[in-house]
């Protein structure tokens, strides 16, 4: 080990446990969640759970999400990397939540923030290594030689050097457990990685082609009856009268909202749906159809529709009262996030140029392919069983435990594959419902929203108006910068109160750009808008990187200097610059294109990842525009499977362009009017542009001190800009506000 | 009321009170073969795709009376040991991510080979709605078969 890094414990402790079995560290590491950390919380749970067998069989239990991004993979590699293993010894597990610890089990690691990788990095690191070094020592004492040095390992076999004796991990791990774990262990040295860093593939993906991945909505229970739920289509909207239950149903349940699910309009206690319960899926689908249920309408429903949303927006662009500390600071308060508007607007009076704009970006559903469901069966006062795709295990644990007056150990937890998660799933408000139908009806139910309620009830990403004026001197350099965003507040509808700064996921990639701005101003508004508003792949950096790119872009256009050239020289970071460069190179920005192809570039951070990209485009139509290529270059620290970054750049992008071209979710009286996808156009393969991905290398891997970026959501923000600056290179024409196409249509296959 | 139905090699009696429900809700909740996804329920989305009598056919519109006395295949049949090569391209390619559209993707590309297309031909066809953007990959594995 030439390269031995100082660590602090990995493991704040380790617990171990001998088995008959073999090896089993559970280590604990600090529970990494965006949303626990925007709320302020903190937690110390088992997070994921290391056997080495006498079989030699190596088993990582992990109780993040598997939902197509490929951290358990991730995680495997780098356990495997640790523990000096070929990487397809590691199986991975889906573990189960826990409220306590330490506990023999797996993981509570909330799937949000693109956060798996990032958030457990150097802990399973450290857990590879304290796993290694506790079979060696097995071997030192075997042998009768403490003598570190005399031993190597390679493929999970101790070699006592001076005798060339073998002993596999199998043949050590019973001894292994027996002693006591050391606080730290040496790690492999970069320079002698053979797994991270590498592409290997996906354990979960042979399951996906031949149909035997087992998603939520596949999950069958003994005895199993079958829910659909209906709410009312208007946001605020509750049960009038209670309908009979229609022939040949079991139940109709009413459905109310748990306290801690409702957002916005959706109040604790509102009984805001019923579901119909029967034999199967289709005919309890049909008799849901059938039934007419009687809602009482809020009050304000009326008030609940795209104009007065925006209205309210553009009220609040001008004028917004101030947070007061302590005070109410109600819907509709102005938040500075940086800076201060009064020396901005004085750097701002003295400039040759002033630019403004206004960007506006709607509402967009989640629309995940596996729609929401949820399978429980529920014993009164014995068990409570539940099977979700969730991204929030630990949220469902403490939402049954709080339904049903159950301990802990009395529930059972089971993360199943999710179809798509994209922060829908990270909600609970679909389990709070499949465990008040099992009580109900009093026997094991699976539960699903038909893809129309899907779309109606989303939790979605949050609409935003975004102002920003800047000025420029006479030589292209940037004076002052004034932004404010005005959006409706997701941690506001979870019940935040928030700080002088307001939402941190609304003002997200807005603030502490490294940008030479001269004097900067950022304010977040709160729009009082309830519709309810979640965790949208890339959440506020999916609002504010366009608004900041695109108009970044304008202000090069009014200095006269090309798009690259212009950030370049104002960018002061200098990772910011590599992977601007990086994406140029890769987009051949200073070569000619072909005629009636245009290019436009944007960068961007979030979750500490950096990316930029240069979309190419042609054929730009009054209904569709033609995007060729896609250049994208991310510099994530850290990167564990780079085939697997990839990927998600590639699935970002897509996503980001279909919000860009198509996404939006629009409201008449409370009521969402998109409601399938023959509403909510995506792109078809025939439609994909060519995608190329490039990661900036890092070469200082083991610096503990460096904060390691995600993946998972870094696709999707800096796209739209790029696409609206290539769209303004090739018609000269501003797209300020998102989707381009905002009356398409998806027809039938 | 009963119906035969032939699925992936084998005959099944099922009873349903309608015969307008669609095979995707026979296949899945009644027979338990649910590898076929339910995703629109509108014919818009592809992800109920099975092979009927050797055609594409979406399951979520295909009432169970006119699927009787056809042959049906599912991604369960489609072969032993996931080695149709549109499976085996898929798992060299690394297509999948969630992997929820992906029965039907492989159902409607083994179709369309089925009827003499080269892989990098049948997949121009492929018109299945993918919300994770596998896209690019798809395109990439089926080159290779």
């Amino acid at each position: 080990m030439t390269n031995t890094q100082e660590k602090k414990s990995s493991s704040r402790r380790s617990f171990l446990s001998a088995a008959a079995s073999g090896l089993t560290l559970t280590f604990l590491i600090p529970d990494f969640t965006r949303i626990d950390e925007a709320l302020g919380a903190s937690g110390t749970q088992v997070n994921a759970w290391l056997n080495v067998a006498i079989d030699e069989t190596i088993t990582l239990t992990v109780g993040s999400s598997e939902m197509g991004q490929g951290s358990f993979t991730g995680l495997a590699q780098v356990v495997a990397e640790e523990l000096m293993v070929d990487f397809s010894r590691v199986r991975t597990v889906q573990g189960s939540p826990s409220m306590t610890s330490p506990v023999p089990v797996g993981a509570s690691i909330n799937t949000v923030g693109s956060g798996v990788i990032r958030g457990n990095f150097w802990k399973m690191r450290d857990a590879g290594a304290i796993a290694r070094e506790m079979l060696v020592k097995a071997a030192m004492n075997q042998r009768a030689d403490q003598v570190r040095t005399n031993f190597t390992v390679a493929n999970g076999v101790v070699t006592h050097t001076p005798t060339r004796s073998t002993l596999s991990y199998g043949s050590l791990a019973a001894a292994a457990a027996l002693l006591p774990p050391p606080a730290t262990a040496p790690l492999v040295p970069d320079n002698e990685f053979r797994i991270i860093g590498k592409t290997v593939p996906r354990q979960d993906i042979p399951s996906k082609v031949d149909g035997s991945a087992k998603y939520g909505l596949d999950v069958q229970v003994p005895g199993m009856v079958y829910a659909v739920v209906k709410h009312c289509p208007t946001f605020g909207g509750t049960m009038s009268t209670k309908p009979s239950t229609p022939s040949g149903m079991l139940a109709v349940v009413p459905l109310s909202v748990f306290a801690g699910t409702g957002r916005g309009t959706e109040v604790t206690g509102a009984v805001n749906a019923i579901a119909v319960v029967g034999p199967n899926t289709w005919d309890v689908w049909q008799a849901s159809r059938r039934l007419t249920v009687r809602w009482n309408l809020p009050a304000n429903a009326a008030s609940l529709n795209d104009a007065e949303f925006l209205r309210q927006a553009n009220a609040l662009a001008v004028s917004a009262p101030a947070y007061v500390p302590g005070g109410a600071n109600p819907p509709g308060t102005l938040y500075t996030v940086e800076g201060a508007a009064a020396a901005t607007d004085s750097a701002l009076s003295s400039s040759a140029k002033i630019v403004d704009a206004t960007y506006f970006l709607p509402y967009v559903s989640h629309a995940c392919m596996e729609v929401l469901n949820c399978t429980v069966s529920y014993s009164p006062a014995v068990k409570c069983e539940i099977w979700a795709p969730t991204q929030s295990a630990k949220s469902v644990l403490q939402l049954a435990m709080a339904m049903t007056g159950l301990l802990e150990n009395q529930i059972v937890v089971h993360t199943m594959y999710l179809g798509g998660g994209l922060g829908r799933k990270a909600e609970v408000d679909f389990v709070s419902q499949a465990i008040q139908v099992s009580i109900a009806v009093g026997k094991p139910v699976k539960l699903m929203w038909p893809r129309e309620e899907d779309f109606a009830r989303d939790q979605y990403r949050p609409m935003g108006l975004v102002h920003a004026k800047a000025g420029l001197d006479s030589s292209g350099n940037i004076t002052g910068w004034s932004y404010r965003n005005i959006s409706p507040s997701i941690l506001g509808q979870r019940g935040a109160v928030l700080g002088p700064k307001g939402d941190s996921q609304g003002s997200e990639a807005s603030n502490a750009l490294p940008y030479n701005f001269g004097s900067r101003n950022v304010e977040w508004v709160s729009h009082p808008s309830p519709i309810p508003v979640g965790f949208w792949r890339s959440v506020g950096a999916s609002i504010n990187t366009f608004a900041v790119e695109c108009f970044m872009d304008e202000l090069a256009a009014a200095a006269n200097q090309d798009p690259y050239q212009f950030r370049r020289t104002k960018l002061t970071d200098p990772r910011w610059i590599a992977v601007l460069d990086a994406a140029a190179q890769l987009g051949n920005w200073t070569s000619p294109l072909p005629a009636g192809r245009t290019r436009g570039i944007a960068i961007g951070a979030a979750f500490n990842s950096i990316v930029a990209q240069v979309v190419e485009i042609s054929n730009v139509t009054t209904t569709s525009i033609t995007i060729n290529r896609v250049s994208l270059a991310i510099d994530p620290y850290i990167h564990v499977n780079p085939g697997q970054i990839e990927a998600q750049m590639q699935g970002g992008i897509v996503h980001g362009l279909n919000a860009a071209l198509y996404g939006k979710q629009t409201f008449v009286n409370g009521a969402a009017q998109a409601k399938n996808f023959n509403r909510s156009r995506m792109i078809r393969l025939n439609e994909m542009p060519q995608i190329a991905v490039q990661i900036v290398a890092n070469p200082t891997l083991s610096d503990r001190t460096r904060v390691i970026g995600g993946a998972g959501e870094l696709g999707v923000p800096t796209f739209a800009p790029a696409l609206a600056n290539a769209y303004f290179k090739k018609t000269g024409k501003r797209q300020r506000s998102l989707p381009f196409f905002p009356n398409a249509t998806m027809g039938e296959l | 009321m009963t119906l035969q139905l032939n699925v992936n090699g084998q005959n099944h009696q099922v009873n349903v009170s309608d015969g307008s429900m669609p095979l995707l809700w026979v296949l899945r909740d009644l027979l338990g073969l649910t590898g076929t996804k339910y995703g629109c329920g509108i014919e818009v989305c592809g992800a109920c795709t099975v092979m009927v009598d050797g055609q594409p056919e979406l399951s979520c519109d295909l009432d169970v009376t006119s699927a009787a006395g056809r042959k049906i295949v599912t991604i369960e049949g489609l072969s032993a040991n996931r080695s149709h090569p549109v499976q085996q391209a898929w798992v060299a390619g690394q297509v999948p991510q969630c992997g929820y559209c992906q029965s039907g993707v492989i159902m409607t590309m083994a179709c369309k080979m089925k009827a003499g297309a080269r892989g990098s031909d049948a997949v121009k066809e492929v018109k299945n709605l993918c919300v994770c953007g596998t896209y690019q990959r798809m395109k990439e594995a089926s080159k290779t078969i």
